[in-house]
């Protein structure tokens, strides 16, 4: 079941993906290993693999549009089952920016990799992320910035985050961001692509 | 030399007098916040090209859609605006008309069907607006010209990525991949039929193209799909092309490209345009890893621009040799933005002329 069902997500089957989590869970297999063994592990793989630069965007679209579907059979039950996200992380594009591309990929990735996360859309000000964070009690931040001219909205948020809620990890990332701009302006990461913001997130988490 | 001489000796590697001086523009809120364009009431690109004296480069040809989708607002916020807009997407857009790229919602294009009422509302071949008065051009554009003349060949995927938004398209490959390779044919076949009007008639310098299919991590469509369905199309028209003498063909695509690049290479495509910095690298590593079967327009980084005379200096310095080799334009890697303070940017024009041979 395992290796079949994170085949389907590897290589984007949803129907496939959908009628084995469908037959697993009719056959008694535990939710939460559906989940980890096969649905978390297909999208590591396509994780790593993004990495690699062996797939990019598109296949880590319709891998994650696979995951989706699987999870919205899954959901319930690993709600009943009491089964819990790793943690949570409040994802956003920053003010003034209307891209979301950057930060929906991320939004996939950090699902696929267990984490509940809320996503507060396109040109969200400082405050909506730290409500967020407070009324969530996210432990990962993520801000999301296309434009070189939207990119300084980046510090200010940041600072706004941290005063409100000094215990959460701030991730940044996008096309004109660096690592050592996300130095710069207190960033506690740097994610370089969506798959590599996965692994920052669950290194700040421990 | 002629703006024409010059264009094509570089282009083609040959002597030239001094570097061709071009750039590629400005964001709309530039016009508003350098004074010298506020003050000297300049609004658009070309103004600002005739203002700070640029070699004179011409570029014919819109093909795409028509009609378009009339523009509709569908709702509004305080400072957002929801609407159709002409490529038929539903988008939420600032009101304050700052610079950003539209959230887009949802496309007019998701199923073959919807596809097939665009196609026959929007791309037909007798429509006549897409006959061209090929007399006028040749009036405006004579064969004695002083200006390089280049001849649009649109967009094989770019534009369809445009219309059914970038996860549309994703997802569109896997469950519907005839309804993508059609629109593919259908951009080719609009190309060819007004290729098939202009290239005998019009003495064009180079083509050029237009993708944008292309992001900071790499292709935004799957190379198998690129391989199979876009090359060969990119082969058919650099055919005709070529047929007519025209070997220098540059695609505007953002992004890191370098992926994709041999299959552009293979197709006819030889020149990339603006090549982001940050995307795809300094423009030495791949001129020099292609060597001249490669050229490059663009490739300075805006980036530098944004941090003052220094960086900018130091990265100028880094391009000279690729200048002096020849097929290789420097410009900014893309509209410059905003944030490159206006002192900065005249102080780079003024060096790159300088150093490249444009201050007499």
């Amino acid at each position: 079941m395992a290796k079949s069902l994170s085949e389907c997500i590897i290589k984007g089957d949803h129907a496939g993906a959908v009628a084995i989590v469908k037959d697993a869970l009719d056959e008694g297999t535990s939710a939460k290993a559906i989940l980890n063994d096969g649905l978390i592990a297909g999208m590591a793989v396509v994780g790593e693999r993004f990495k690699r630069n062996e797939v990019y965007i598109p296949e880590v679209l319709i891998s994650a549009r696979a995951m989706k579907m699987a999870m919205e059979v899954l959901a319930p039950r690993l709600a009943e089952a009491g089964v819990e996200p790793i943690a949570k992380a409040v994802i956003g594009t920053v003010q003034g920016d209307l891209h979301d591309i950057g930060k929906n990929l991320v939004v996939m990735m950090l699902k696929g990799a267990g984490f509940e996360v809320i996503d507060i859309g396109v040109d969200a000000r400082p405050p909506a992320f730290v409500n967020a964070v407070k009324t969530t009690g996210a432990q990962i931040v993520g801000l999301s910035a296309l434009l070189t001219t939207t990119m300084p909205a980046m510090e200010g948020t940041i600072r706004a985050i941290k005063e409100a809620c000094p215990d959460v990890k701030a991730i940044v990332g996008g096309a004109p961001v660096t690592a050592d701009y996300a130095r710069r302006i207190g960033a506690d990461g740097y994610g370089a692509d969506a798959a590599s913001a996965v692994d920052v997130a669950k290194g700040l988490l421990s | 030399m002629t703006d024409r001489e010059r264009f094509n000796n570089q282009m083609h590697y040959r002597p030239v007098d001094r570097c061709f001086n071009m750039e590629f523009g400005y964001w709309n809120e530039n016009f508003r916040v350098w004074p010298m364009f506020r003050e000297n009431e300049i609004t658009s690109n070309g103004q600002a090209d005739a203002f700070l004296n640029f070699d004179k480069n011409v570029n014919l040809g819109t093909v795409w859609m028509w009609p378009l989708f009339e523009e509709k607002t569908i709702s509004e916020t305080v400072d957002k605006r929801v609407m159709i807009n002409k490529e038929g997407l539903l988008a939420e857009v600032p009101k304050d008309g700052h610079d950003t790229i539209a959230h887009f919602i949802k496309s007019s294009v998701v199923t073959p069907d919807d596809w097939k009422k665009v196609k026959e509302e929007r791309f037909r071949r007798d429509d006549l607006k897409r006959q061209i008065d090929v007399e006028a051009w040749q009036k405006r554009h004579p064969r004695d010209r002083t200006y390089p003349l280049g001849v649009s060949c649109g967009s094989m995927i770019g534009k369809v990525r445009n219309v059914l938004t970038l996860e549309g398209l994703a997802y569109a490959v896997y469950d519907y991949p005839d309804m993508v390779e059609d629109m593919v044919e259908t951009c080719c076949v609009l190309i060819e039929d007004f290729l098939d009007q202009v290239l005998p008639h019009l003495d064009f310098d180079y083509a050029s193209g237009w993708e944008d299919i292309a992001a900071k991590n790499g292709p935004l469509v799957t190379m198998d799909f690129f391989k199979s369905v876009v090359v060969p199309r990119y082969k058919r028209i650099n055919a005709k092309l070529k047929a007519h003498g025209i070997d220098i063909w540059y695609t505007d695509c953002d992004g890191d490209v370098r992926k994709m690049l041999p299959y552009f290479l293979e197709s006819g495509i030889n020149c990339l345009f603006p090549f982001e910095v940050n995307c795809g690298g300094h423009p030495t590593h791949l001129l020099d890893e292609y060597g001249k079967d490669l050229r490059i327009m663009g490739g300075i980084d805006k980036m530098a621009l944004a941090r003052g005379p220094e960086e900018i200096k130091k990265y100028l310095k880094s391009v000279e040799r690729l200048v002096e080799r020849g097929g290789y334009i420097p410009f900014c890697d893309h509209r410059c933005p905003p944030d490159v303070k206006q002192d900065y940017y005249l102080y780079y024009l003024d060096l790159k002329e300088q150093m490249f041979g444009m201050k007499g």
